[in-house]
C-alpha cells in the first residue's frame, strides 16, 4: 500500500485540492475504495457515478479537470466512454486527463484499451501511491495529442527517442523526418 | 496513415498542482492508508462471498455461457475488493482464473473444475497469515502451472 514508485518523494508537495474529480465505477464499493484513496491526497470528488450513460450527460456541460472510470460498466463502458469524450470538441473535456482502472482486461479488448484514448490504463491491483504517482505524473503529462485513423488521444510513445531503424509507416516516408508527425 | 498532432494546453491540473498550500506525499498516502484501512473487513466479506459463488454449485439450466458470465464477474469482485489492500497473491490467482474463463469455449465443455481449484486456492490464501510466503508461493505456482497448460494447449475442456 505504502509501495512508491519511482518518482514519488515522501517530502514532495503537491495541491490537488482544487481539482474537479469524476469517478465512474458501477461498483459502489470499488466507488468507495477509489473515493477513499483521492480524499487522502486532498481531491473530493466532485461526481460519483455508477453509470457511463450519466457520466455522459454531465461531461457533455460541466469542465472537469481528472476523470477516473472503470472500464467494465454494463450501459456504455469506460472504452466506449473514453473514446466518444475524446471526440467530442468543441468540448473542453475533450482533453481532459483521463485514468481508466480495470480489474481485467478480456483478450477481445485489448485493442479497444490500447486504442480508446486515455492517458493511463492501470490494471488492478495498484496501491494508492500507484494511484497517486499516476494522477502526478498525469497532471504533468504535456505529450500532444494524436489524431491517427480512428484513434485519438495522447500520443501512444512515452519514449521520445531517435529511430535509427527502417521508417517503415507509408506517410512519413517522404517527410525526413524520423519519429515525428504531422502538426496542425 | 495522416497523423494529425494537436499540441497539448496546459491542463488546469497542471496548474493547481504546483499552488501554494497541499500535502506531502508521505502525509498523503498515510491518510489515503488510514481511509481504506476503514473498508478492509467490509472488502474481506466481498471476497469471501465472491470465492463462496465460485464454489457453489452451479446450475444445470443456465446456458455456458452465462455461467461463465457469472463466475468472470465473480473472480473480477475478488481483483476489486483485494486490490488496495496488497493481497496480490489473491488479485494473481483470481486474474489468471478470469483469464482462464476469458478463453474457455462459450458454447460449452469448459472444465469447471478449474473454478473450484482456484476458489479453493484463494480461500487458502485469504486464511493463510501474512508471513506465510513459502505456503503462498506453493499456491500460486500450483496456479500458474495449471493456467500455462490449459491456456497453452487451449484445452480449458475435461
Amino acid at each position: 500500500m505504502t509501495m512508491l514508485g519511482d518518482t514519488l518523494r515522501e517530502s514532495a508537495i503537491f495541491n490537488l485540492e482544487g481539482a474537479v474529480t469524476m469517478v465512474v465505477d458501477d461498483s459502489p464499493f470499488s466507488m468507495t475504495l477509489t473515493s477513499s484513496a483521492l480524499s487522502g491526497f486532498g481531491i473530493r470528488p466532485a461526481f460519483t457515478l455508477g453509470s457511463g450513460l450519466e457520466a455522459k450527460q454531465i461531461l457533455q456541460d460541466t469542465p472537469i479537470d481528472l476523470l477516473i472510470v472503470d472500464t467494465a460498466m454494463p450501459d456504455i463502458d469506460g472504452f466506449e466512454l473514453v473514446h466518444w469524450l475524446r471526440r467530442s470538441a468543441p468540448n473542453p473535456n475533450a482533453f481532459a486527463p483521463v485514468i481508466m482502472t480495470a480489474s481485467h482486461i478480456k483478450r477481445a479488448q485489448l485493442k479497444r484499451a490500447r486504442d480508446c484514448g486515455a492517458n493511463f490504463v492501470v490494471t488492478k491491483p495498484f496501491s494508492a501511491g500507484m494511484l497517486l504517482e499516476r494522477i502526478l505524473w498525469i497532471a504533468r503529462d504535456n505529450r500532444p495529442f494524436l489524431e491517427v485513423g480512428d484513434y485519438f488521444g495522447p500520443d501512444r510513445r512515452f519514449r521520445n527517442e531517435i529511430w535509427d531503424g527502417e521508417e517503415r509507416r507509408a506517410n512519413m516516408k517522404n517527410t525526413g523526418r524520423k519519429g515525428g508527425s504531422i502538426s496542425l | 496513415m495522416t497523423v494529425i498532432t494537436h499540441t497539448q494546453r496546459r491542463s488546469r491540473l497542471a496548474e493547481m498542482v504546483d499552488r501554494p498550500g497541499g500535502v506531502s506525499v508521505g502525509s498523503a498516502l498515510a491518510k489515503a492508508s488510514a481511509n481504506l484501512e476503514v473498508h478492509k473487513d467490509q472488502a474481506r466479506a466481498i471476497i469471501g462471498d465472491g470465492i463462496a459463488a465460485l464454489l457453489a454449485p452451479q446450475s444445470p439450466d443456465l446456458p455456458e455461457a452465462v455461467r461463465l458470465d457469472l463466475a468472470y464477474a465473480a473472480s473480477s469482485q475478488i481483483i476489486d475488493a483485494a486490490n488496495p489492500f496488497a493481497m496480490d497473491d489473491l488479485c494473481t490467482a483470481a486474474k489468471g482464473l478470469c483469464d482462464l474463463l476469458d478463453a474457455a469455449p462459450r458454447q460449452g465443455g469448459f472444465d469447471w473444475r478449474i473454478v473450484t481449484v482456484h476458489a479453493q486456492a484463494m480461500k487458502l490464501l485469504l486464511a493463510l497469515p501474512p508471513q506465510d510466503a513459502e505456503a503462498r508461493t506453493l499456491i500460486l505456482s500450483n496456479l500458474h502451472e495449471v493456467l500455462k497448460h490449459k491456456l497453452s494447449s487451449g484445452d480449458q475442456a475435461g
